[in-house]
């Protein structure tokens, strides 16, 4: 029962990360990202409430709280405070071909769980493999720093997905990546603002 | 024997009197959603009258073969209405004569036929219709091919009834991620099939207009037949997308004559949930741009491939 509801939340993350790449504008890469969000989050809720984890029940809560509502909610207004980066003006790749890129990942994901970590017979883990690769695909097609930056996030639920298969993580690590990220988005959220000049330059997240 | 035959004709005749119905019923909820009042639901039967009863006309430049191909193609959908599943879950009389692939294979030559005689009428916008038309079933069929893949996948066999027989009675297959990420593409699909608006406009220009462009230059009893069998083509695929993929329920499974005629009216009340979900697609996008039609294209190929692997993953490969 667990397997199937993990299955069909991560295929539903691997789906919505797809549309991402269909996306034009920002600020809807933004509401979907929120809606991934809060699909991690109720997934988690459940598999805390039906096992009994207080731990669970909490980062739940805290994933629905920060990467539902908060962060989608920041970003959000930042962007509305600068109209010109609501919409990608050109694609490094095009549409069609990224999403030609995304499925072969898909598939690439899948061969990496079967080529390297078969012989421990959790096929599921080759979800979040493929979960990870779209984030990181996002991140190098385009060079708006908003998607880049949710780039950034969809890697995160990723691992998010991925330490749940491997349970038994210290609830205070999962806790501090969430407070992490959180962090991160301020500040990159911060530094995008201040640097008001010169936009579409790819540099602005390098270190 | 003999009642398999009646039941072939009690479809027939079902499928070729309700098609219109259906559209009428499609386009009087696109007017209500935005709140006019919209033309009667039988003004498609008056349509076929009115061009029943006028003159044909041929352009002076197109062969013979211009004015037989509307009645081949609708030979072609009478057939295709005998083998389907959709008012039994059991085959009739013409059942075993073709599967899934050859089902697709006749709908693909009866849209040949029609493009071949829209290229003889000279006509440059049903030439223009005819190579957008390709240019998108040329990425469309595939996908179709790879759902029915799918669908073998389940059921182990490429027969329509059989995966209707397994989805109705095995809950495992009706609720598992295959059979979801499948039915997503077929739906897409369905919308690229029958014209929906994401995809194709019904408006006069020439900017909007796929299909429609390719009947220009047919008038007359020519132009009933082909109209009336593009509606019978969307009832059958939205049949098919019903009866098969999506809600295989109630479809009786062994002979039994009161159950099938009240399948028929659950059967429409199905078709009547389905295009009232296509109304409100209508009414609240608009139409792609013409290179954007092969991203929404895109969309489906991903989630009919998705299927494939979530097969792998979840079936542990």
């Amino acid at each position: 029962m667990e397997k199937e509801i993990f299955a069909l939340v991560g295929f539903w993350e691997i789906m919505l990360s797809i549309f991402m790449q269909w996306q034009a504008y920002t600020i809807s890469n933004i509401k979907t990202f929120s809606v991934q969000s809060w699909i991690l989050g109720i997934f988690l809720l459940w598999a805390g409430v039906f096992h009994g984890f207080i731990a669970l029940i909490i980062l739940a809560l805290l994933t629905i709280i920060t990467r539902a509502i908060a962060m989608p909610l920041y970003l959000g207004n930042t962007i509305r405070k600068q109209i010109y980066r609501a919409r990608e003006n050109k694609h490094r790749i095009s549409t069609g071909l990224s999403i030609l890129i995304s499925l072969l990942l898909a598939v690439f994901g899948y061969l990496v769980y079967y080529l390297i970590l078969a012989g421990h017979g959790q096929s599921l883990v080759s979800i979040p493999i493929t979960l990870m690769l779209q984030g990181a695909f996002l991140i190098v097609s385009r060079s708006n720093a908003y998607s880049q930056l949710i780039g950034y996030l969809v890697m995160e639920n990723s691992m998010f997905l991925l330490s749940f298969l491997f349970s038994e993580l210290p609830f205070i690590i999962e806790a501090g990546i969430i407070l992490d990220v959180l962090g991160v988005v301020v500040v990159a959220g911060l530094l995008m603002r201040v640097r008001d000049e010169d936009i579409e330059k790819e540099e602005e997240l390098l270190g | 024997m003999l009642n398999l035959f009646f039941l072939s004709i009690l479809q027939l005749l079902y499928v070729f009197a309700l098609a219109p119905l259906a559209v009428g019923i499609l386009h009087v909820f696109d007017e209500r959603l935005s709140s006019r009042r919209g033309p009667s639901i039988f003004q498609e039967y008056y349509n076929l009258f009115k061009f029943f009863r006028k003159q044909s006309i041929y352009p002076k430049t197109a062969s013979g073969f211009f004015s037989y191909v509307p009645y081949i193609t609708f030979g072609m959908y009478l057939f295709l209405t005998l083998v389907l599943p959709i008012i039994t879950a059991f085959p009739l009389l013409f059942g075993p004569v073709v599967d899934f692939v050859g089902g697709g294979l006749v709908f693909g030559a009866a849209s040949t036929f029609l493009k071949l005689a829209s290229l003889d009428s000279r006509n440059s916008y049903s030439i223009l219709g005819t190579s957008r038309a390709s240019s998108i079933g040329i990425f469309t069929e595939p996908i179709i091919l790879l759902i029915f893949i799918m669908f073998g996948v389940i059921s182990g066999t490429n027969n329509p009834y059989v995966i209707n027989n397994i989805l109705q009675t095995s809950t495992s297959w009706f609720f598992s991620l295959v059979h979801l990420f499948v039915g997503v593409a077929f739906f897409l699909v369905l919308i690229i099939e029958t014209g929906q608006l994401p995809i194709e406009s019904h408006t006069p220009n020439e900017f909007g207009s796929i299909d429609s462009l390719m009947s220009l230059e047919y008038s007359g009893r020519e132009l009933a037949l082909l109209k009336w069998g593009s509606y019978i083509k969307s009832f059958l695929l939205m049949n098919v997308f019903l009866n098969v993929f999506t809600l295989p329920f109630f479809v009786p499974m062994k002979f039994n004559i009161l159950a099938i005629v009240l399948y028929m009216f659950i059967n429409f009340l199905k078709i009547i949930l389905l295009l009232a979900i296509f109304a409100i697609i209508n009414n609240i996008v608009s139409k792609y741009r013409l290179f954007k039609i092969f991203d929404y294209i895109l969309i489906a190929f991903s989630f009919a491939l998705m299927a494939m692997v979530v097969f792998y993953v979840v079936n542990g490969g």
